[in-house]
């Protein structure tokens, strides 16, 4: 049985050098062959051949064949420390000090020739091939594991995604460097500190990692929100898998997050499109259907003062009949006059000829409104606009100017300095967007003003030619923006309004918009002084690089 | 004397464009529709179409374009509530002298209509 165990675990090729002594031969060889079922002799007779042939890696076993201690030491240290084990032959009757001075030589083992020595080389020889190709396959395998080691910590560090592992008690084992990224923190720092200090907890809201440690719950695509010292909550889509033991227990737990701040802009800035594309569509219905009736009404009142005019001319006809009959002393005539002056007593009627043609002029002017309004909102949503286009950029800011406005109640003053500016490629509808996102954020800055005190209600609109582009320049005299809200007023999410007033997104998203175009877009201002806006649109805009690397 | 044909279905129009143009000296004829207005005008040409654009049975362009093609001396002028789907283009093609947007200004549209009949 031991013997099929030992031909199982070595391979049929066995390497073996032997250093030979002169002179008649012995049994080594023939005793050596018998290992296994291929046996290669390497055969030398010098010590550096011998201390050559023992350096291959293939070689797995060295054989010393009736040579001195000194020859033996000579040629295992000219192999050095990655030497096969070495089995010496001690020629038959030779000393028992021979044997010790082989093994401080270095052999691993010693076999005296005479007696039984052929079976019991090959025993002897076989158990030393076995040890070493098993050291040898425990250094392989250890390579293999820091080679696999090194190779999955690569991949570790080199996902997109960021990753945790976490022990039973919360505490970070691993966090590689897009974790470290995502939560502004070295990942070598976060080894050793909780969960908690990211992703915080509390008894009655375990966050989700807690759930996966604490009640096996998986999760998939979950969004949640992380917080960072100094910044504002961070949107995440994570997934959680506990760490199971092979008893089933839990002893950790895997964490794969990824910010999506930039996601979430990306989908409100879309929601917000398709709102004002509906907005558009829905103005561009209404203003048909307002168009026909007041198409009519608008005609109809021109008409009706043409009428007074006509109805005036006949009326002084009647007056100076009435004068004229006034002088007749016709009974029935003055019966009749009488009448007709108690019937202009009754009604009124010189007040009523004069407020006549004053009703008919106020809602001539009233229609006359709302055909401009009609106008502006068919403009704003003018078919077409959603795409690339020349446009006249001074009428895209009024158009919009004109309905924010209509929404302002009149409390404000809108001053309008519309330069001669050439018409500009652009995404007109997405620029009336910008515009009407500075627009409603002046109106909100200077009613905060006015509910303070203040005496101002101003918002001037200034469009200038310069050599490369546009500037528009939104000026209001709000309650203006402090130095450190300046900072951040792109950024998404950011709001200075109450929850619910703001989403926090209209300047990141025009913001995205002007970037889009090429152009830049800044801010200036103080607490209580106001705010100015200023957009500068590239006439040839360089094309933005696709992601920034 | 010079004939107007006043085209639309919607009678408010159809009655403030009367009045508007009561003191041209023009014969003002009117039709609710397309095919009253082509069935009145194989009854005898008339000098101008005035047609509104969205209408029930064709849209004024059509109605306009056969006219065209059947009374080219006849001149042919659209009014529409809604510019954004027509162009230069479609007129021209269609042969419309121009087109008049609603509401429209009184003044304006009396001196374009009388431009277009003036020899």
């Amino acid at each position: 049985m031991r013997s099929h165990d030992n031909s199982a675990d070595v391979p049929a090729l066995i390497r073996i050098v032997v250093f030979e002594a002169p002179g008649p031969a012995n049994d080594t060889l023939p005793a050596l062959d018998r290992i296994g079922a291929e046996v290669e002799f390497l055969r030398c007779d010098r010590p550096e051949s011998c201390a050559q042939a023992a350096a291959d890696d293939e070689v797995d076993l060295l054989v010393f064949d009736r040579r001195s201690s000194t020859e033996i030491g000579n040629v295992l240290r000219a192999v050095g420390p990655s030497a096969p084990p070495s089995v010496a032959v001690l020629g038959d009757g030779s000393p028992e000090s021979e044997a010790l001075e082989a093994f401080r030589a270095g052999v691993s083992d010693c076999v005296r020739e005479g007696g039984d020595y052929a079976e019991v080389l090959p025993v002897v020889a076989l158990e030393q091939i076995r040890r070493w190709r098993q050291q040898r396959k425990r250094v392989v395998a250890a390579r293999k594991i820091a080679w696999l080691e090194g190779y999955s910590e690569n991949i570790v560090q080199s996902i997109n995604s960021a990753l945790l592992v976490v022990d039973v008690e919360g505490q970070i084992t691993v966090a590689n460097s897009t974790a470290g990224a995502t939560l502004n923190a070295d990942p070598l720092d976060m080894t050793g500190r909780s969960i908690d200090d990211w992703f915080p907890s509390d008894p009655m809201q375990p966050s989700l990692v807690r759930q996966t440690l604490e009640q096996g719950v998986r999760f998939r695509g979950a969004e949640t929100v992380i917080a960072l010292p100094g910044r504002d909550a961070v949107p995440i889509g994570i997934s959680c898998t506990p760490l199971l033991d092979s008893d089933g227990e839990t002893h950790g737990a895997v964490a794969i997050f990824q910010d999506l701040s930039e996601i979430k802009q990306l989908q409100q800035q879309v929601l917000q499109q398709e709102k004002m594309a509906s907005i558009g569509q829905l103005a561009a219905g209404v203003a048909h259907e307002i168009n026909n009736p007041m198409g009519f009404i608008h005609a109809n009142l021109y008409q009706m003062t043409e009428y007074l005019d006509d109805l005036d001319v006949y009326l002084e006809a009647v007056d100076a009949l009435v004068a004229t009959a006034a002088e007749d002393s016709n009974p029935a005539l003055t019966a009749a006059l009488g009448r007709l002056v108690d019937t202009e007593k009754r009604i009124d009627f010189n007040f009523l000829r004069d407020d006549f043609r004053k009703a008919v002029l106020e809602s001539q002017e009233g229609s006359e409104r709302i055909r401009h309004i009609v106008r502006d909102l068919r403009d704003f949503s003018h078919k077409g606009s959603a795409e690339r286009s020349l446009a006249d950029v001074n009428q895209c800011v009024d158009t919009t100017a004109n309905i924010v406005f209509t929404m302002m109640k009149h409390s404000v003053v809108l001053e309008k300095q519309y330069g001669e500016i050439p018409e500009l490629s652009c995404y007109p509808m997405e620029l009336k967007q910008v515009f009407m996102n500075l627009l409603v954020n002046a109106y909100q800055s200077i009613e905060e003003a006015l509910a303070g005190g203040s005496q101002e209600a101003v918002i001037r609109i200034v469009t200038t030619e310069k050599a490369d582009g546009i500037v528009v320049r939104v000026s209001d005299t709000g309650v203006g923006i402090s130095e450190s809200d300046q900072q951040r007023i792109f950024d998404p999410f950011f709001t200075t309004k109450e929850v619910g007033a703001g989403t926090g997104l209209g300047l990141s998203t025009s913001y995205a918009i002007v970037e889009r175009h090429g152009g830049r877009m800044t801010v200036e201002s103080g607490p209580h002084a106001g705010a100015t806006f200023e957009i500068w649109l590239p006439f040839y805009p360089i094309a933005p690089s696709v992601e920034d690397s | 004397m010079t004939r107007v044909l006043i085209v639309d279905d919607e009678p408010g129009i159809v009655a403030s464009l009367r009045r508007t143009l009561r003191k041209e000296g023009w014969e003002l004829l009117t039709a609710a529709g397309p095919r009253e207005a082509l069935r009145l005008l194989q009854g005898g040409a008339v000098d101008m179409v005035v047609s509104d654009y969205q209408m029930p049975s064709m849209t004024g362009v059509e109605l306009l374009a056969r006219v065209q093609e059947r009374w080219p001396e006849t001149v042919c002028v659209l009014i529409s509530g809604w510019a954004d789907s027509i162009n230069e283009q479609i007129l021209r093609e269609a042969g419309i002298r121009t087109m008049i947007s609603k509401p429209w200004d009184d003044g304006e549209l009396k001196a374009t209509l009388r431009s277009f009949l003036t020899p």
